[in-house]
């Protein structure tokens, strides 16, 4: 419990809840949990149930980029459930090389966590990439508390913000 | 947007809480005041001891009860919310509470707290609605609300370790 992760954890929610849209809430969730794991980027995915798609944004929070549920590793999570870690990229057979192929960044590791909503269903993905070294089982412990910590404030802006 | 405005300003509050005594404080009060019910207490699940406590359940005082009594260690349970309009009716119900506080339950509901891991770790209870009785909107309410407040709960209930 010493450690920062979890004391940086107030201020980091009373600013988080200061936002009224996603749209500044997910760069903010983004950078706090990059910060905290120490990798090298951070994606949210976010369940979308009526167009049944999943979707994620640019680091500015704005553009919406559409990803399909059943593939990759953010996929492989959905079906699963449950945190899935993988830190060897390429030889995992859900990692779906052709995006790295795309934005010419080389994924080394990744660690995926669902977001539960107040009815145990999965709202959204957070995604962790390059971790030097590997994501441990501390990350991943972390990551699970942090989905549930920021669950309330998901649910709450995507059921009640933006109108 | 008001009623978001008034949910963010109250996580905002229970941000800033520390202690474990002045979160299930603020959190009874806004819960009450939520669903426009006279009482409200927050059961904390203790697995080792298989009870469920209250540190404060507002004129009561300390209530500790087994995880399989009564209409909380029915939520507790079956991980389910729980309403009850006519606890007098319902064998679950545990009248002796009442008998020690002078406080007669008319309605009831119950919520399911769940922690990061998906267990319940506590259950929030509210006594008496004000006006009418409990509702399918006041139960979707609570359960919204006792998401938002896990967080919160889990966290202060990590520090206290």
């Amino acid at each position: 419990m010493e450690s920062k992760r979890y004391t940086k954890l107030a201020e980091f929610a009373k600013e988080l809840l200061s936002h009224h849209s996603i749209e500044k809430g997910l760069p903010l969730i983004s950078e706090y949990l990059k910060e905290v794991i120490g990798a090298d980027r951070c994606s949210i995915f976010i369940v979308d149930n009526v167009k049944n798609e999943l979707w994620t944004t640019h680091a500015d929070g704005v553009e919406r980029i559409i990803v399909p549920r059943d593939k990759g590793i953010v996929g492989h999570t959905l079906d699963v459930k449950k945190p899935v870690i993988v830190n060897d990229a390429y030889s995992d057979e859900h990692f779906l090389q052709e995006i790295d192929k795309k934005t010419g960044y080389k994924t080394k590791n990744i660690v995926a966590v669902p977001i539960f909503d107040s009815h145990r269903n999965i709202i959204g993905v957070l995604e962790l990439l390059n971790k030097e070294g590997g994501f441990d089982n501390e990350d991943v412990k972390f990551m699970i508390f942090f989905a549930h910590y920021v669950s309330g404030f998901l649910e709450l802006i995507t059921t009640l913000g933006e109108k | 947007m008001k009623q978001f405005d008034k949910i963010a300003e109250f996580g905002k509050k229970l941000m800033s809480l520390d202690a474990m005594e002045s979160v299930i404080e603020l959190v009874a009060e806004e819960a009450k005041e939520l669903v426009d019910a006279k009482r409200c207490s927050i059961f904390i699940v203790d697995k080792e001891e298989n009870i469920l406590w209250t540190k404060l359940s507002d004129g009561i005082g300390r209530i500790v009860i087994g995880t399989d009594s009564g209409i909380v260690g029915d939520t507790y349970k079956t991980r389910e919310p729980q309403l009850v309009n006519s606890p007098y009716e319902d064998k679950r119900f545990l009248p002796g509470i009442d008998k020690k506080s002078g406080f007669k339950t008319k309605n009831m509901i119950t919520v399911p707290i769940f922690n990061s891991k998906q267990e319940v770790m506590g259950v929030i209870q509210l006594l008496n609605k004000n006006r009418f009785d409990f509702d399918e909107k006041d139960l979707e309410l609570l359960t919204f609300f006792a998401n938002y407040v896990s967080g919160a709960l889990e966290l202060a209930l990590l520090k206290e370790k």
